[in-house]
């Protein structure tokens, strides 16, 4: 297990576009088992490979359906109707921002071994797949934030 | 992309803080919904029910994982403690959540917080509580109640085994939020009118036409009446003070423990725009409370002041026609609103409270003019910090008891004992409260 360095907003790598992944190897294999620990260790439900300094169109996620995610250069093919609710980022730490984003998401992308698979999302799912999505374009949440960021630290008294 | 906390989770925080690091529910439990503002409403209610359920229940739950779990609840993990309070809570007390959804939401929750391997240890212990849960049954009144064991037998010495039972119980009922009419701000009756456009329903209590039970709103501050100052929250029991302290017009009234304000917007009220308030607390996040409520009212005749009670003001000597002590005590009586009290007080707190107590009287006594009035009060229950104080301050302090039956309303008159009222929560509908009346000798 290793649990790597999460890169903040700021850093030029979240804003760079990432290269597809021609191959599979144990090095990338490696990255994606660190991205699961990065992820938990973070209270994250998805994690793109940017995030932890790699340029690759890697992404993880695990929202607590039961599945791991990994989507390797993944596309959209469709999006539908629209959702509004708050959202943050391991790359923002600290803060929650209310997003519209499409509530129906279909892309398609490549597993672990390398073989191409659809995925649908609804609802979380959705929301999660497009905002990783986004991190492989060098793009942040907070571009699309509605009103102000707010903080979701605990507050003392 | 991070994770929104669900409910249950936000509830597991919210217990954490109060139960392990002993900070107090009523603040955390507010911290914890400004925090998340996104949750529906009906998910907030889940929250609070679920956090102050578990709190209020917290000694019976122990007792119930403690016979279940063969891991005691001391010997836990602060998480796992208390995500099994909580799940068993539900368990027992949730009626409306399938026992099954209990058990997988707390091994959920203990996987995501890094207890994967206490996750079969947790679905373990709810599945056998959830099986067993029909023959649980307590033979000791303080675990049915859920409340210390010395606390009511306290109440059993003083008050007989039926009234002591009779309070302990009155703590796990919900009881509705009362508001006490600023009346000189608007007549009662506009007051009414005003809530029920709203949809809320609004019921006189029986301590005065004035203060009005509420039910059918939301949260307290989308109450319209409430946010122009027209009501303010204040417990039945807590507004008796000012109707005893009465005071005349252009009088000097001075709160020394005031935060949040209620007693003293009252007696600001009471004076209708003459005279002053003077409301006093120890640090800069109570004086800040009062002066949202003062400010909330609108009212010209209240000013605050940040000032320590024990410390004495040479500027205040005999100046007060009125004063209002209502000094730090354990909150017996208001365990029904904060149920961590029960877990934060212990027997030997009490002596402590009256010691202090007794220091800040012998400081504030000073203030009341000769002639003048001293109110004494205290939301609890529990003879050192009431009875026996009252009964030191008319020994030992320059003041005459002043008796409190004809300043009452009609249906608790008879429970005044010459310038003392114990107001027992179960018997009363009202907090547990205490009030001592006494006037300063003109020398």
């Amino acid at each position: 297990m290793a649990i790597r360095q999460i890169r903040i907003i700021g850093d030029e790598i979240l804003s760079k576009e990432c290269k597809p992944v021609r191959e599979m190897n144990g090095r990338t294999r490696e990255l994606i088992a660190d991205m699961f620990d990065t992820m938990y260790d973070g209270n994250g439900c998805g994690l793109a490979a940017p995030q932890v300094g790699i340029r690759k169109q890697i992404v993880v996620m695990d929202i607590d359906d039961g599945n791991r995610y990994v989507m390797i250069n993944p596309t959209v093919l469709k999006q539908s109707g629209t959702q509004t609710g708050p959202e943050g980022c391991l790359s923002v730490p600290g803060k929650n921002g209310e997003v519209t984003r499409a509530n129906y998401v279909k892309v398609k992308a490549l597993n672990e071994n390398m073989e191409e698979y659809t995925l649908e999302g609804e609802g979380l799912l959705a929301r999660c797949i497009l905002h990783e999505c986004d991190h492989l374009e060098g793009k942040l949440y907070v571009e699309k934030v509605e009103g102000e960021l707010y903080d979701v630290e605990p507050e003392e008294e | 992309m991070t994770k929104q906390s669900s409910a249950r989770e936000i509830a597991l925080d919210v217990l954490l803080e109060v139960q392990e690091e002993g900070r107090p529910s009523h603040v955390v439990l507010k911290q914890a919904l400004d925090k998340y503002r996104y949750l529906e409403k009906q998910d907030r209610a889940f929250v609070t029910r679920l956090a102050e359920g578990t709190l209020e229940y917290e000694l019976q739950l122990d007792e119930i994982l403690n016979r279940y779990s063969k891991i005691k609840v001391s010997k836990m993990k602060p998480l796992i403690r208390a995500l099994l309070r909580m799940s068993v809570y539900q368990l027992l007390y949730m009626e409306r959540v399938p026992d099954p959804a209990v058990c997988n939401e707390a091994v959920g929750l203990a996987r995501k917080r890094r207890f994967e391997g206490l996750s079969g240890f947790v679905n373990g212990v709810l599945r056998t509580i959830s099986r067993k849960k029909e023959d649980i049954a307590f033979s000791e009144p303080w675990l049915a109640y859920s409340i210390p064991e010395w606390m009511l037998s306290m109440w059993e010495h003083t008050y007989g085994k039926e009234t002591a039972k009779q309070i302990a119980a009155s703590f796990l009922e919900g009881r509705p939020l009362t508001v006490r009419c600023n009346e000189s701000l608007a007549p009662v009756s506009h007051i009414r009118g005003e809530l029920e456009a709203q949809g809320i329903a609004a019921r006189s209590h029986p301590f005065g036409e004035g203060l009005l039970e509420l039910s059918g709103y939301d949260a307290p501050d989308g109450i319209g009446e409430f946010a122009n100052g027209h009501v303010a929250i204040q417990d039945p029991a807590s507004a008796l003070v000012g109707r005893i302290a009465s005071p005349t017009a252009g009088s000097f009234v001075l709160d020394v423990c005031a935060a949040p304000g209620g007693k003293a917007l009252h007696a600001a009220d009471l004076l209708a725009g003459t005279g002053m308030v003077e409301a006093r607390d120890l640090t800069e996040y109570k004086v800040s409370l009062i002066e949202e409520n003062r400010a909330r009212c609108g009212f010209l005749n209240l000013r605050t002041a940040l000032w320590d009670a024990v410390k004495f003001d040479p500027e205040l000597l005999e100046r007060a026609d009125i004063v209002l002590a209502d000094l730090p005590c354990s909150g017996l009586g208001i365990i029904g609103k904060k149920p961590d009290i029960k877990r934060r007080i212990q027997e030997t707190d009490l002596a402590e409270l009256a010691a202090l107590q007794r220091q800040i009287l012998k400081t504030v006594w000073q203030y009341v003019r000769p002639g003048g009035l001293l109110l004494y009060s205290t939301c609890t229950i529990s003879r050192q910090e009431n009875e026996d104080n009252a009964a030191w301050i008319a020994e030992t302090l320059p003041f005459e008891k002043r008796a409190l039956g004809p300043l009452l309303p009609e249906c608790i008159r008879g429970k005044a004992k010459e310038n003392c009222l114990q107001l027992l929560p179960g018997r009363e509908p009202c907090d547990g409260f205490f009030i001592a009346a006494f006037t300063r000798k003109r020398i």
